[in-house]
């Protein structure tokens, strides 16, 4: 019970929140207040439970896994939900019922690192897709009900493949108890198995934005409001990865053999072309976006090195990612004001305008291209050694390509920066307290994760280990 | 052929014909019902997989498929009538303003 008290306060969130919308119309922000405390208390006590002794328990025979892993899963989607609280703050036009969608998608994203059977995997991921649908289209423009309406198709399309991938496996199998899959023997199941596998595979991908099923997630990203696109780009990313590491990297690693060079060539495929395609992107959420692809390339990486170094590469690869990403959206969130959405045009003469919005935008940017005392360049480094470890030559080669394509990316906007003439956006720049905490603290982690990463480490090295489980 | 077989591979025809639907249909009602479709074959075969197992975690399984999918034609038929309600018009391909 007391494993569960993260996900508890954040469902309490969502429900108190709720009631608050109707309970305090007047108090506008009261629904937000009530969202942001409870998503913390939920924060602080996975942190607590994080080193609690015992923290290495099966729930519901195994459907439920407590462990350090799910706990820093908690501690980083709360990250997002937060952030993206902040990020809207006086939002009025999301509507109020914006703080409990939030905090439902953030229990989603927990659910779905915490699982150990196929049932809690397949509920977690349409609890964080289906909050996400509504958020998408919570604006009430074109092209966010566009946005809403492609990623509930896309979504629904993608969680149908994931379900038969799931009723084939437990067909092959037996059991919808994953943790339990690498001590069974494989009989002649074996072909029902592989197709389930990859069925599963492939719903994941979508999820996760993997090359080639990564088509919706630039119109997505553009059309929904920021805050949202926010969420969705470190929360269900984080989520995503969680779950492929557990099912994958644990529930299937006595085949590594065979999925090891399928993810491989995925992993080296979405990082060469999610970077190629931000090269030529006038908008920033859409050049994000493919960013978002690209660093999930990144990410594979560590899945299809297959050891030890390598899961730990990928859950620490979470967090340099994750913050940049949400000092990036809440750059955007800054420099939009009231408006929607930011060309790179509209950075025109920021850095000379504004040049401590500029300096901690840069320092993102930096990250995510991977640039040394950046949090990014200690994530892409250790990935890059997971893989020369395992002997794998050429996903080092992949990421090293995506990562100079990358950069070319990540330069151009800020080079628009540096304009000599302003921008309307630019001129019009006014700070707000929580997004400018957002982007301070994004840009401020990103340094210190870059210079002093070994607390870090620590942390990532307690918690990527699957393998209590057996 | 066991009737495990048989319904299975019902299953996987109901599956093919609602993958073959979102990708080839342009009306965003039927691309949605294409895609409950998918989500029913699966449960049709776990349903036929927990009678194989005598175990009952598939019957569990396919039970919350539905109210799964229930929860989602609630948001998805929201979502598709107020984009209809916009442009009283309703095919994919116009639908894209957002490309790039």
């Amino acid at each position: 019970m007391v494993y569960l008290l993260p996900k508890i306060l954040v469902a309490g969130g969502a429900l108190m929140s709720l009631l608050a919308t109707l309970g305090l119309p007047r108090w506008r922000n009261g629904a937000f207040w009530v969202a942001l405390v409870l998503l913390l208390a939920a924060g602080v006590d996975a942190a607590v439970l994080w080193q609690a002794e015992g923290n290495l328990s099966l729930l519901v025979a195994g459907s439920m896994i407590a462990d350090p892993f799910s706990s820093l899963v908690d501690l980083l989607v709360v990250a997002a939900g937060v952030s993206s609280l902040l990020l809207s703050w006086n939002g009025d036009r999301y509507g109020p019922e914006f703080p409990a969608l939030v905090a439902v998608a953030v229990l989603g994203m927990m659910m779905v690192a915490e699982a150990g059977n196929l049932i809690w995997l397949f509920l977690g991921v349409e609890v964080l897709s289906l909050p996400l649908y509504v958020l998408a289209a919570s604006e009430r423009t074109a092209l966010g009900g566009e946005a809403g309406l492609k990623y509930l198709l896309l979504g629904a399309f993608s969680s149908g493949i994931l379900l038969f991938g799931m009723a084939l496996l437990y067909g092959a199998t037996g059991t919808t108890l994953f943790v339990r899959y690498p001590n069974l023997p494989l009989g002649t199941g074996f072909g029902l198995y592989g197709v389930g596998f990859l069925l599963v595979l492939v719903g994941l991908g979508f999820k996760v934005a993997m090359v080639p099923f990564h088509m919706w997630v630039p119109d997505v990203y553009e059309g929904s409001p920021t805050p949202v696109t926010n969420l969705m780009a470190f929360g269900t990313k984080v989520g995503a990865a969680a779950a492929i590491l557990r099912l994958v990297a644990y529930g299937f690693y006595p085949q590594a053999q065979w999925w090891s060079p399928l993810i491989g060539y995925l992993a080296v495929l979405t990082m060469i072309v999610g970077n190629l395609l931000a090269l030529p992107q006038r908008d920033l959420k859409r050049l994000l976006a493919y960013s978002g692809i690209g660093h999930a390339g990144f990410l594979l990486v560590g899945i299809a090195a297959h050891n030890f170094l390598g899961s730990m590469a990928a859950v620490f690869y979470l967090v340099p990612y994750g913050l940049a990403a949400i000092g990036a959206f809440a750059l955007i969130r800054l420099v939009e004001g009231n408006g929607e959405g930011v060309q790179l045009d509209d950075l025109e003469g920021l850095a000379y305008a504004h040049p401590w919005a500029a300096a901690l935008f840069i320092v993102v940017m930096l990250s995510l291209a991977g640039i040394p005392l950046t949090a990014g360049f200690i994530g892409k480094f250790y990935l890059l050694q997971a893989a020369l470890v395992a002997n794998q030559t050429g996903l080092a080669v992949g990421l090293v390509v995506g990562t100079l394509v990358g950069l070319a990316a990540y330069l151009r906007p800020l080079q628009r920066m540096f304009a000599r003439s302003r921008s309307e956006r630019v001129q019009a720049f006014r700070w707000s307290w929580a997004g400018g905490a957002v982007l301070v603290v994004a840009a401020c982690g990103t340094l210190f994760l870059g210079v002093y990463p070994s607390p870090m480490m620590h942390i990532v090295d307690q918690s990527a280990n699957f393998f209590w489980l057996r | 052929m066991t009737a495990t077989t048989w319904t299975v591979a019902v299953a996987v025809a109901i599956f093919a014909v609602g993958a073959i639907g979102v990708l080839t249909r342009r009306n965003p009602l039927i691309m949605f019902m294409a895609a409950e479709m998918m989500w029913n074959a699966a449960a049709l075969a776990f349903v036929a997989f927990a009678r194989q197992h005598h175990a009952l975690s598939g019957q569990v399984m396919a039970f919350l498929i539905i109210a799964t999918a229930a929860a989602e034609v609630g948001i998805g038929l929201a979502l598709i009538v107020s984009v209809y309600h916009r442009r009283h018009r309703l095919n994919i391909d116009e639908i894209s303003r957002l490309k790039g």
